[in-house]
């Protein structure tokens, strides 16, 4: 794993009463031409074998200058004469030097500690790399927890670095943050590569790990499972760093579907594809455990919640009778949809108008619950149902080593906060519960600017952020967040960050006061980050450490589209068959047709989602049967009138 | 307007001057190029300038560090390198030598403190004693005993560095060619001299070579100089213009070979000369007449001095 290489003396540490070496930092000279640059690793002291030389200092390079004995520019002016042309015409080279500042990353001894000696510099090799860094502690261990994030290749060096898994993963620190411009594709290959990393390399005796990343992009994340073009570098990287490869071998996609029902909505819907994308879909349930995250903030008070409460502990799933003569069973949002329209039809004729409260909840109250609850419904049509069960995760059998994604590019924003909210904290109930299935879960969520802004309100994504940030990692509920603008998103969030990535940044982004501690040069680097290049900090180091990392070895989303493009939605009919086709493959096409033909589409698709959920051995006959004998006509019509009507989502009424 | 801008305005070269090189005795000089000594301009770039050249140049220092009643005891240190440029412009060393020693007239020095001095000092020079209660004239015999042995310590590093000269490469040195016979007479070498002390021309002659152009050369005449004797041929060469500064601002007299080859080289040796005048060799003080690799060698060997460790007074220095 680690190379011993002979040392490599390429400067000098020099100090001046000006310019002092201190324990922290150190200034050295090197020759003009040299192969180091800002952020490579040196050795000061073994190996020298002068005196002072038993002490060795590790520092990282932050900061550069070159400059000649010219005393004035107008001196090199004069000397040409003034004429710019005749600069090189010079035959002797002035005396130059390449002076670089260095932050002291590790002493040994650390104590007493001690000003840098004034020795010689050497290249670190791939053990003083592992020593620099405090990796050793982690990496040699009896149970060693290092996770392999990519090679420090400054210097021509080509060395592991890890980061330590209980301070990635738990108990000690945990989560990741990336920050970087878009467009790149760095943040989210960097994850990429980090998950495949972290399956390849979590230690047995943390036990089980999976992940969970939500696709709010795009075809991002949609073909983990497919393999990438790598290069021959790329693979060389893969096996220095002892990961295999390949693309992720367990990947879960779910999407929810479109608004029909019956078609997903994600843009892996290529044939090929497709059959490995469940649906994902909620009911009345699902949602209102949760109805928090649809409410906004002027929402939010004490008589919404108390009324929320209510429908919750006394009127989901159980026999209600509202009081004015009709029993009720609201399991769906069409069944909530009647209960409010007995209670406020109830209150009309009963009181005749005058009575404005029912079981101490006003009117108006039920009346803006009714309309944020059923709305999702609508806006969310797809992935939330308005009758039927749900097509969830599973909660109770995550798988080790898999990636669970939930494409949600497509889903109103309102849906995606729902999604986030109640995904987060199913895991979160799960992983307390130690019922989830792995020991250890990651989430990864692209656009934090968006999901846990720095300002605006506290909304309930935004809290629940924040609670992974502080308590997740004793229950092994990680958070990996990446954005493009860290400054931008809450300290808290990224505060609790214990590893840190950066590709490139964007100047004024590095103008805010997050990055006052980086040198010039750093921020300098960090601008001009080429692709496939970041910049590291993990509780062991010291000081940013540079790195790179591997392209992932998988499909990335646009290529993905090019070589699987989505298939157009086909016909409700066509889109039933494949669902059932995929449970069962005995399943004929005519039969499905011919049985859905002039059936209600909402009796079509609760009948499929039945059988989704139940996957008997016998598909067919089974959704037959659920699907129930024909229904005429006229108790088709008699229906259509208790069919939820759609609300206008841009519905000027304050409620 | 002051009476030197209105002296100025009639037809006088301004100046800005405060002191001049130190006289030294006249030398004897006999043209060997035109009848009279004449002013020619070196020709235009480009120049032809040797692949690889080396450039000798030495230090001095020395500062009285003890007293043995009025007995000034003197601790010296010279060094001399010669430094080749390499094709790409930079200087490496190629000869270095130096000394340290000791300089004191150890037969008027109390008994205790000579021994302690023999034995502690493994190099010291001994000096006459007479001039020991005349302290200034003391310390300028002085400072001649170390601008000899530097003298001496440059010569021998010359004479080695010969031994080691390319085919074609050449050597320039700062100061007198003429100190060494086989230096003096090696076809590829030439003295680069600042100092102007000694005069080695008059009348008209003396008018023009002190106010040269820019970019201009004297005649080339034959001197018989240094303790040696040798005799080489010199001219002198005006890096900068003078105007505005004193007579010999920018003025180096060049000294090459006694050979016809000189003569007929002394243009294309110029204006090699000439194109060595950038980079600047500033900060020195006579930067105007220093070459930039001899001002390099000369940083070199003050980088590489040891450091005088006095006893220093706490009171503030005269």
């Amino acid at each position: 794993m680690i190379d011993k290489a002979t040392p490599i003396v390429i400067g000098r540490v020099v100090a001046t009463e000006l310019k002092p070496a201190t324990p922290h930092q150190f200034y050295f000279w090197t020759a003009t031409d040299t192969s180091i640059g800002i952020g490579a690793i040196v050795k000061v002291g073994a190996g020298s074998g002068e005196p002072g030389a038993e002490r060795v200092v590790y520092g990282v390079v932050t900061e550069g200058f070159a400059y000649s004995d010219l005393a004035t520019p107008l001196h090199d002016v004069v000397g040409a004469e003034g004429d710019p042309t005749r600069a090189e015409d010079a035959p002797t080279t002035r005396q130059q030097i390449r002076y670089w500042t260095a932050a002291v990353l590790r002493q040994t001894p650390e104590e007493p500690l001690q000003p840098v000696p004034l020795g010689q510099v050497y290249v670190a090799d791939d053990t003083d790399v592992a020593l620099a860094l405090r990796m050793d502690g982690f990496l040699h261990s009896a149970t060693p927890t290092a996770i392999p994030v990519g090679l420090y290749t400054s210097a021509g060096r080509d060395s592991p670095v890890y980061l330590d898994a209980d301070f990635l993963l738990g108990p000690e620190a945990a989560h990741l943050n990336i920050s970087g411009v878009s467009g790149l594709a760095t943040k989210t290959s960097a994850v990429e590569f980090l998950l495949a990393s972290i399956f390849a390399h979590f230690p047995a005796h943390k036990g089980r790990v999976a992940a969970l990343c939500f696709n709010v992009k795009g075809p991002d994340l949609c073909f983990l499972d497919q393999p990438g073009d790598l290069s021959d570098e790329d693979r060389r990287r893969y096996e220095r760093l002892r990961v295999p490869a390949e693309p992720f071998k367990r990947v879960q996609l779910y999407a929810p579907l479109k608004a029909d029902g019956v078609n997903l909505n994600t843009l892996r819907t290529h044939p090929d594809l497709v059959d490995d994308v469940e649906p994902l879909t909620w009911g009345l349930q699902e949602v209102v455990d949760y109805a928090e995250v649809l409410l906004n903030r002027d929402d939010i008070d004490a008589k919404a919640d108390a009324f929320i409460d209510f429908l919750r502990d006394r009127v989901l799933g159980r026999t209600f009778d509202d009081g004015f003569g009709t029993t009720h069973r609201v399991q769906t949002f069409g069944d909530l949809d009647r209960l409010f329209r007995s209670i406020f039809d109830g209150l009309e004729i009963a009181s005749g108008g005058r009575s404005d409260t029912w079981r101490t909840h006003h009117i108006a109250t039920m009346r803006k619950v009714r309309n944020r609850l059923l709305n999702i419904s609508t806006r969310c049509k797809g992935l939330v149902t308005d009758d039927g069960p749900s097509s969830d995760l599973p909660w109770n059998g995550f798988e080790d080593r898999t990636v669970y994604v939930i494409d949600i590019a497509n889903v109103d924003p309102l849906g995606q906060d729902l999604v986030f909210a109640r995904v987060v904290s199913k895991l979160r109930e799960q992983l307390e519960r130690r019922e989830l299935g792995v020991d250890a879960v990651v989430v990864f969520v692209d656009e934090l600017n968006k999901y846990a802004p720095g300002d605006g309100p506290d909304t309930y994504v935004k809290k629940m952020l924040l609670d992974i940030s502080e308590r997740g990692r004793y229950l092994g509920l990680v958070l990996f967040g990446a954005e493009q603008f860290r400054s931008q998103v809450h300290r808290r969030v990224v505060g609790n960050a214990g590893t840190q990535l950066f590709g490139r940044m964007d100047m004024d982004e590095l103008a805010t006061p997050g990055y006052q501690v980086l040198t010039p040069a750093t921020k300098s680097k960090l601008a001009t980050m080429p692709i496939g290049e970041l910049m590291v900090r993990h509780p062991h180091f010291t000081q940013p450490i540079f790195i790179r990392f591997p392209k992932p070895p998988v499909l990335r989303g646009r290529d993905g589209v090019e070589r699987f493009p989505p298939a157009a939605d086909v016909p409700f009919d066509e889109a039933v068959v494949r669902q059932l086709v995929r449970l069962d493959r005995r399943v004929r096409p005519n039969q499905v047709k011919d049985l859905i033909a002039d059936r209600e589409q909402d009796d079509v698709r609760r009948a499929l989602a039945a059988a989704r959920r139940t996957r008997p051995d016998d598909v067919f006959a089974y959704f037959r049967k659920v699907l129930g004998a024909r229904v005429d006509s006229e108790s088709s019509l008699a229906r259509e009138r208790h069919v939820v009507p759609p609300l206008n989502p841009i519905s000027e009424e304050p409620y | 307007m002051n009476w030197w801008q209105a002296l100025v305005a009639a037809g006088a070269v301004p100046a800005n001057a405060g002191r001049s090189d130190e006289a030294e005795p006249g030398e004897h000089a006999d043209l060997v190029e035109d009848s009279e000594l004449q002013v020619h301009p070196i020709p235009e770039p480009p120049p032809r300038i040797p692949k690889t050249v080396s450039f000798l140049n030495g230090i001095e220092r020395w500062s009285v560090v003890a007293y043995d009643g009025v007995v000034q005891v003197v601790n010296a240190y010279i060094a001399a390198a010669v430094r080749r440029r390499d094709a790409g412009g930079v200087l490496h060393t190629t000869c270095e030598r130096s000394r340290a020693f000791a300089i004191a007239p150890l037969e008027r020095m109390s008994a205790p403190l000579r021994q302690a001095l023999e034995q502690s000092a493994p190099d010291v020079e001994r000096v006459d004693g007479d001039l020991v209660e005349q302290p200034a004239r003391y310390l300028e015999m002085v400072e001649a005993t170390v601008r000899r042995t530097r003298a001496h310590l440059e010569r021998e590093l010359a004479e080695q560095s010969l031994a080691n000269l390319g085919a074609d490469e050449w050597l320039v040195l700062d100061g007198l060619l003429s100190r060494s016979p086989a230096v003096a007479r090696h076809p590829r070498t030439l003295g680069a001299i600042k100092s102007h002390g000694a005069q080695f021309l008059e009348g008209r002659g003396l008018e023009r070579a002190l106010t040269l152009p820019a970019g201009h050369r004297t005649s080339v005449f034959a001197v018989r100089g240094g303790h040696t004797r040798t005799e080489v041929y010199s001219w002198y060469l005006r890096l900068w213009p003078w105007e505005g500064n004193d007579l010999l601002y920018g003025l180096v007299r060049v000294e090459a070979r006694a050979d016809a080859e000189t003569v007929r080289r002394a243009s294309e040796l110029s204006a090699w000369l000439w194109a060595e005048r950038a980079p600047l060799a500033t900060p020195a003080t006579r930067w105007d007449r220093l070459l930039y690799p001899l001002h390099h060698v000369e940083e070199y060997l003050k980088a590489r001095a040891p450091r005088f460790p006095a006893v220093r007074s706490r009171l503030p220095a005269a």
